[in-house]
C-alpha cells in the first residue's frame, strides 16, 4: 500500500513547523512506521540541525529532483530511531530550483518507500511552499496562540483548500497560565476562528529548545509534556483518529482545583 | 389646458441620444420632425448611439428599419437601437399598485438587485465584493474584506475589514452577529475597529454627524422608526 505524504506548513515562521516535523516523524517511527522527513525549506535547511544530522549530509532533495542521486542515498537514517531518515534541503540553492511537476515525481517516489513522508514547509506562501503543497495528501497547519500567527495560518488554510487539501490543526507553544490569566488566546479562540479539525494541543516546553539544540528527539523524553502530545498526534495520524485531544487546560486535579478555590497558593 | 407635445423630442441618456417620438405618424412627417434637432447637432450625430422610443405609441419594425437607415444615412449616425424592452415594475403593474397605494406589500415582487449572499468563512487574505447589498451566512475572518456597494450584513462573527456603502452610499450600514471589526468603512469615512463592545450581541456601524458609529441592532434599530418596509 502507498503511504501518506504529509505537509507540515504554517504561513507565518517561527512557530515550530521544524520542531513539528522531526518530532512527529521520530513518534511515527517509533510506533513501527517507515518515515522520512523532507526539509522543503531549500536555501535555509535547519531539520538537520535539529535532529543532529547535519555532519552526515551528502546529497540532498536537489540531487534527487535532478537525478543526480538515487532516493536512497539522499536519505539519512536517524541516529537512534531505525526507521526514521531525513531527506535534508540545499543550503546553496534557490527555492526555484524545484517545480512543482518535480514535487510530484518526488512525492510518488516518497509514497513507494516509506509509510509516512513529512515534508517541512518553508515559511510563507511563495514558490516554496507552493512546491511543498503540490503533491501533498494532507497538511497539517501549525499555529500558535498568537494574533499574527492566526493570521497567517487561516491565510494558508484558504490556499490549502484552493489546492483540494483538507487541513489539520496543531495549536503549538500554549502557555496555559498567561491563557488562565487571559493574556494568551485559548486554542478555542483559535479553532473558533479556523474552524478546522485539531490533531493535538502542545504546551510551551523549555525541554523542546534543550532537545533541538542536541539533536535528541523531545518524543523520547517521558517526562516532557511536549513529547507526550506529540507522541498522541502521531497516533490520531496513524490509524487512531478517535484519540481525544487533551486539553493542557485541565491538568490541574481535583484537589489542586479545591486547594485553589481555598486561597492555597500551588506547590510547584 | 394641455400643451401639445411635439412629434420628435430628444434627449442625451447616458452615452447615447434618445429620441421619444409619436409613430402614429406618417413616416415622412416624422423624418422631417428628425432633421429639425439633428440639423442642429450635426456634429454631435456622428457616430452617435441613438434610441428610437415611440412611447406609448406602437411602432412596428418596419418603421423602426426604416429610420434608422435615413438616420445613419443622412447623418453618419453610429448604433441604431429600437425602443428598449418594457420592465415590469411595480408601477407598472397598475391596479395593485394603485389599491395598495404606498403600501410596500408587493413592492418587492418585482424587485432585484445586485445583492450577494454567500455561506462559509471567508478567510484571511480571501476579498468578498458586491455591487449592491453583501450577506454573508457565515464568519469574516481578521484579515479578510469584505466590500459592497450597499450594506453588508454578516451573520456570524465580523473580525476582518468591512467596506459598505462604496464608493459614496452614506445611508449604508454594516451589520453582524459579533461585531468585532479590524476596520469598518462607510462611504468614503474609515473607522479602526477599537471597540469598546466586547461582541458576541447583534451590532451595526452606521454613519451620524460624519461619524462612524456602533450601536446595539435589537436596542437601537433605526429601522424600527420606518413606517412601512421600504426596499434598502
Amino acid at each position: 500500500m502507498d503511504g501518506k505524504v504529509i505537509v507540515v506548513t504554517s504561513g507565518k515562521g517561527g512557530v515550530g513547523k521544524t520542531t513539528v516535523t522531526a518530532s512527529i516523524g521520530a513518534a511515527l517511527a517509533i510506533q513501527g512506521k517507515r518515515v522520512a522527513v523532507v526539509d522543503m525549506d531549500i536555501g535555509l535547511r535547519n531539520l538537520d540541525v535539529v535532529m543532529g544530522l547535519e555532519n552526515r549530509i551528502v546529497f540532498n532533495v536537489v540531487d534527487v529532483v535532478q537525478k543526480k542521486c538515487k532516493l536512497k542515498q539522499a536519505a539519512i537514517k536517524d541516529r537512534k530511531i531505525d526507521n526514521l531518515f531525513l531527506i535534508p534541503a540545499s543550503q546553496s540553492d534557490d527555492k526555484s530550483i524545484i517545480k512543482p511537476e518535480n514535487m510530484v515525481w518526488l512525492c510518488n517516489k516518497l509514497r513507494r518507500e516509506y509509510d509516512f513522508a513529512l515534508l517541512d514547509c518553508p515559511a510563507g506562501i511563495e514558490q516554496g511552499f507552493k512546491n511543498a503543497i503540490e503533491a501533498a495528501d494532507e497538511a497539517l497547519v501549525v499555529c500558535t496562540p498568537e494574533v499574527s500567527s492566526v493570521r497567517d495560518a487561516d491565510r494558508v488554510i484558504g490556499l490549502l483548500y484552493a489546492h483540494s487539501i483538507t487541513p489539520k490543526l496543531i495549536v503549538n507553544r500554549i502557555v496555559p497560565k498567561l491563557v488562565e490569566k487571559g493574556d494568551m488566546l485559548s486554542h478555542v479562540d483559535v479553532v473558533d476562528v479556523l474552524s478546522i479539525d485539531l490533531v493535538g494541543l502542545v504546551e510551551m516546553d523549555d525541554a523542546v529548545v534543550v532537545s533541538s539544540n542536541t539533536g535528541n528527539p523531545i518524543v523520547q523524553q517521558k517526562d516532557s509534556k511536549a513529547g507526550k502530545a506529540f507522541n498522541r498526534i502521531a497516533m490520531r495520524l496513524d490509524g487512531h483518529p478517535d484519540l481525544p485531544v487533551e486539553d493542557p487546560m485541565a491538568h490541574d486535579s481535583f484537589w489542586k482545583k479545591i486547594g485553589k478555590k481555598l486561597g492555597r497558593k500551588k506547590q510547584e | 389646458m394641455t400643451i401639445p407635445q411635439p412629434p420628435v423630442k430628444l434627449k442625451g441618456v447616458g452615452d447615447s441620444l434618445w429620441i421619444t417620438m409619436d409613430a402614429s405618424l406618417p413616416a415622412e412627417t416624422l423624418k422631417q420632425e428628425l432633421c429639425k434637432p439633428f440639423e442642429r447637432l450635426r456634429h454631435l450625430a456622428v457616430n452617435a448611439r441613438v434610441v428610437l422610443d415611440p412611447g406609448e405609441s406602437q411602432a412596428d419594425d418596419a418603421l423602426i428599419e426604416d429610420l434608422r437607415a435615413f438616420l445613419q444615412q443622412r447623418f453618419q449616425v453610429g448604433r441604431v437601437s429600437g425602443p428598449p424592452k418594457a420592465r415590469i415594475t411595480p408601477a407598472a403593474d397598475g391596479q395593485k399598485a394603485a389599491e395598495t397605494g404606498n403600501n410596500a406589500q408587493n413592492a418587492w415582487l418585482h424587485h432585484s438587485d445586485d445583492t450577494l449572499v454567500i455561506a462559509g468563512r471567508v478567510r484571511s487574505g480571501q476579498k468578498v465584493e458586491a455591487r449592491k447589498h453583501l450577506v454573508i451566512l457565515g464568519d469574516l475572518n481578521p484579515g479578510a474584506e469584505a466590500i459592497a456597494g450597499g450594506d453588508i450584513i454578516i451573520l456570524g462573527s465580523l473580525l476582518g475589514t468591512a467596506a459598505a456603502g462604496q464608493p459614496a452610499n452614506e445611508n449604508a450600514i454594516v451589520l453582524g452577529l459579533d461585531l468585532r471589526p479590524t476596520q469598518i468603512q462607510i462611504a468614503g469615512y474609515v473607522a479602526a475597529g477599537a471597540s469598546s463592545s466586547s461582541g458576541k450581541k447583534p451590532e451595526f456601524a452606521s454613519l451620524k454627524d460624519n461619524q462612524i458609529v456602533m450601536a446595539d441592532y435589537l436596542k437601537d434599530n433605526i429601522f424600527k422608526r420606518l413606517a412601512w418596509p421600504e426596499i434598502r
